[in-house]
């Protein structure tokens, strides 16, 4: 069995977008965050929040203790802002629309604009953030939303019309110190989602953010703020792709999430980033800090997330558990392929008594890949009575590399911790199985790749499992020759 | 038909068999042979195992079967059961063989595949809700023999080479089994058995017994195989 064609995978959504944008010149100073915030038309305390983190950033040193291997970053060749001229949200270029809906993400209200006169009783299933570059273009079922207190949209716009939870909120999961590319993001950060549950109300529809990258050597550094108030519930997903470029494009992300007492979030990531040629060339840096705090008591927060993109990953969404009964998740399906890298995981950082974790990780690598898993978790002394449930599972092919690191400290006796973990190769045997039974190699590894990502897949909403499906067995086709 | 002339079989350029020439038509043929002679090899050999280098001709009802590729010489029609097959976690029996049928032309709807499927699950006194559990996961070792048997009939392939579909089988499953190998073959299908099973061998109508041995290959009927089991291999081969 050869399996090396997997590089010629066509990534069916690496076109770009001619459009009249508005950018800034390359280069990083504190010029450059003056100019963002200027351009945002911020309040004060915001560019404080910036210009600090700015500072900070110029002291530290980039990461290097993760198992990727990139060229250097040169941050001053990047440009930190580009938006479409047009910044009228009720005037988005049709070229952008296009783009939104050659991607499979509609941004119509689509009854409204048919002149179907809407049944009140029924609530669509999806409501859309979209992101086009450095600025949210469009957030769909807005007003729907407003009924139920519910704020959706752009983190810029929340900044102006809800100041109070922003300034509460931002940089309270992640501080502007976190971490270098979290720190970077504090200072130059573009746009993003923000969201705000209020008490008592069950989001009745799916929150989605659909990051594009389109702009050529133009970082993306998005911010997104999640809040669930007391006895709230949201399910939120995020996909993103962008260009085939040569270049690699930096992206990197925030993502903040807060729950108060009894509330959960359920955040759902289809990652589909560019990455790169089979040659390794061009390709998304992805370094992403995402980290959620239950910060009320029985609050839950739970990630799943499907990475199949970008040249380099490196992202650890994380839970802190501080409320009592607080329950942390993380399931996960990355995949690799080509000379893609993918350093990532999760922490569970069990604070408050009886708190519940669970990991689940699956790890599967083609060619000459290297796919990581690196996970946390920490019971803390005074987290009596917690659990945590690891199991880490990796599949091999070809020349690929897994590597599985979990660290577990325990700082008191009354908790358990148990960890399961398995790699295997790709059975030769099984695949002759299947085919012997009429299903060619294609079939095949589907069949067997698929199955070994179900308990994962089974975690996302109904409408995204089948995506996830469709993008696995794409990023699959090909695999072998 | 299938006919094999000077067929070769060998592992990391070692042969295991060689220059065997051997036809089967419609009805049972049963295979047997010394421990490591071959037999399994040549039944993954026809069915297109990569482990396995071959030589020689294959004539597969009037096709080249050595230039296909292991999917294609089971929509062509060969089935082979396995003796211990591999477990795949997160694949239903039923989900799997929906998506073999489909991978075929003319395949039928999922409620009439479904019904014969559950109709064949009950036959051979699997659990409840089989259709749901994955492929050979925590499966004894008789339920993995019934559920080839079941992809066989489910396929409805024109040739089953089934390699020792008996062992682990108790009484009970081992009167369907019969039951169900005669019923197939009346229907003007191959079938081609790897066995030493005396209970099996009497219980079907047998139409040729051959003896694979290290030098030679020995072909007769039934009468054979009651040798073999009378007076052990060294006689024969």
């Amino acid at each position: 069995m050869t399996v090396d064609n997997l590089n010629q995978t066509k990534y069916k959504e690496g076109f770009s977008t001619e459009t009249d944008s508005v950018s800034l010149p390359p280069g990083l100073d504190e010029s450059t965050i003056r100019n963002i915030s200027a351009i945002k038309e911020e309040p004060e305390w915001l560019l404080e929040f910036r210009l600090k983190a700015f500072k900070r950033w110029q002291e530290m040193a980039e990461p290097d203790w993760s198992e990727l291997n990139y060229d250097p970053i040169d941050y001053q060749a990047l440009s930190y802002y580009s938006a479409p001229k047009s910044r009228d949200k009720d005037d988005i270029p049709q070229e952008i629309f296009d783009t939104f809906e050659k991607l499979g993400v509609p941004l119509h209200e689509r009854d409204a604009l048919l002149g179907i006169e809407k049944d009140p009783n029924v609530i669509p299933s999806v409501a859309i953030d979209a992101v086009f570059d450095s600025v949210s273009v469009a957030t769909t079922f807005k007003a729907e939303l407003e009924k139920y207190g519910i704020v959706f949209g752009s983190i810029s716009e929340a900044i102006q019309s809800h100041p109070d939870l922003v300034k509460k909120y931002l940089g309270s999961v992640i501080p502007y110190t976190d971490n270098y590319f979290a720190t970077l993001n504090s200072a130059v950060f573009t746009d993003g989602t923000f969201c705000y549950i209020p008490k008592g109300v069950r989001c009745p529809m799916e929150l989605n953010t659909y990051f594009r990258i389109n702009a050529r050597n133009t970082g993306q550094f998005e911010r997104t703020l999640i809040i669930a108030d007391e006895d709230s519930y949201v399910s939120y997903l995020e996909g993103c792709t962008a260009p085939a470029y040569d270049e690699n494009t930096l992206h990197a992300a925030c993502v903040e999430l807060v729950t108060l007492d009894n509330a959960e979030i359920k955040y759902s990531t289809v990652q589909n980033w560019y990455p790169g040629d089979e040659n390794g060339v061009g390709g998304v840096l992805n370094f992403v800090t995402k980290r959620g705090l239950c910060k009320g008591e029985s609050s839950k927060i739970s990630w799943t997330q499907v990475e199949t993109g970008s040249a380099v990953t490196w992202k650890y969404p994380s839970c802190i558990l501080r409320g009592d009964n607080s329950v942390g998740e993380f399931y996960s399906v990355a995949v690799t392929k080509g000379k893609q890298m993918a350093d990532t995981g999760t922490k569970m950082l069990h604070v408050g008594k009886n708190t519940k974790s669970t990991i689940v990780s699956k790890g599967i690598s083609f060619g000459d890949s290297s796919n990581t898993y690196r996970g946390q978790v920490r019971i803390g002394k005074n987290a009596h009575n917690s659990r945590n449930y690891t199991q880490c599972d990796s599949l091999m092919l070809d020349n690929s590399k897994a590597l599985t690191l979990p660290v577990v400290s325990q700082y008191n006796n009354s908790s358990i911790v148990e960890h399961e973990a398995s790699a295997g190769k790709l059975s030769e045997e099984a695949l002759f199985y299947l085919q012997s039974r009429g299903l060619d190699e294609e079939n095949a590894v589907n069949l067997v790749v698929n199955g070994f990502c179900k308990d994962v897949f089974q975690k996302l909403p109904l409408e995204f499992a089948a995506e996830a499906n469709q993008l696995l067995n794409v990023t699959l086709e090909g695999a072998v020759g | 038909m299938l006919v094999t002339q000077e067929f070769t079989v060998s592992v990391d350029d070692k042969p295991i068999l060689e220059d065997i020439n051997l036809d089967f038509g419609p009805g049972i043929h049963i295979i047997m042979g010394p421990n490591g002679v071959g037999k399994s090899s040549f039944a993954h050999a026809l069915m297109g195992n990569p482990k396995y280098q071959t030589d020689g001709a294959v004539e597969f009802f009037g096709k080249d079967l050595l230039a296909m590729e292991t999917h294609e010489r089971s929509r062509a029609g060969l089935f082979m059961s396995f003796q211990t097959p591999t477990p795949i976690e997160g694949l239903s029996n039923f989900q799997f063989i929906k998506q073999c049928l489909d991978s075929k032309q003319g395949s039928p709807g999922i409620t009439e595949t479904l019904a014969k499927f559950k109709g064949l699950t009950d036959e051979f006194n699997l659990p409840n809700e089989w259709d749901k559990k994955h492929l050979n996961v925590q499966a004894s070792g008789g339920e993995k023999k019934k559920n080839e048997l079941i992809q066989m009939l489910m396929l409805n392939s024109e040739c089953a080479i089934l390699d020792e579909p008996d062992s682990g089988l108790d009484v009970d499953a081992l009167q369907i089994l019969t039951n169900v190998i005669q019923d197939f073959a009346s229907n003007d299908k191959i079938v081609i058995i790897i066995s030493h099973y005396e209970s099996l061998i009497k219980n079907l109508n047998v139409d040729s017994v051959t003896v694979l041995g290290k030098d030679k290959t020995i072909r007769g009927d039934v009468d054979l195989a009651y040798q073999v089991l009378d007076e052990g291999f060294k006689n024969i081969v």
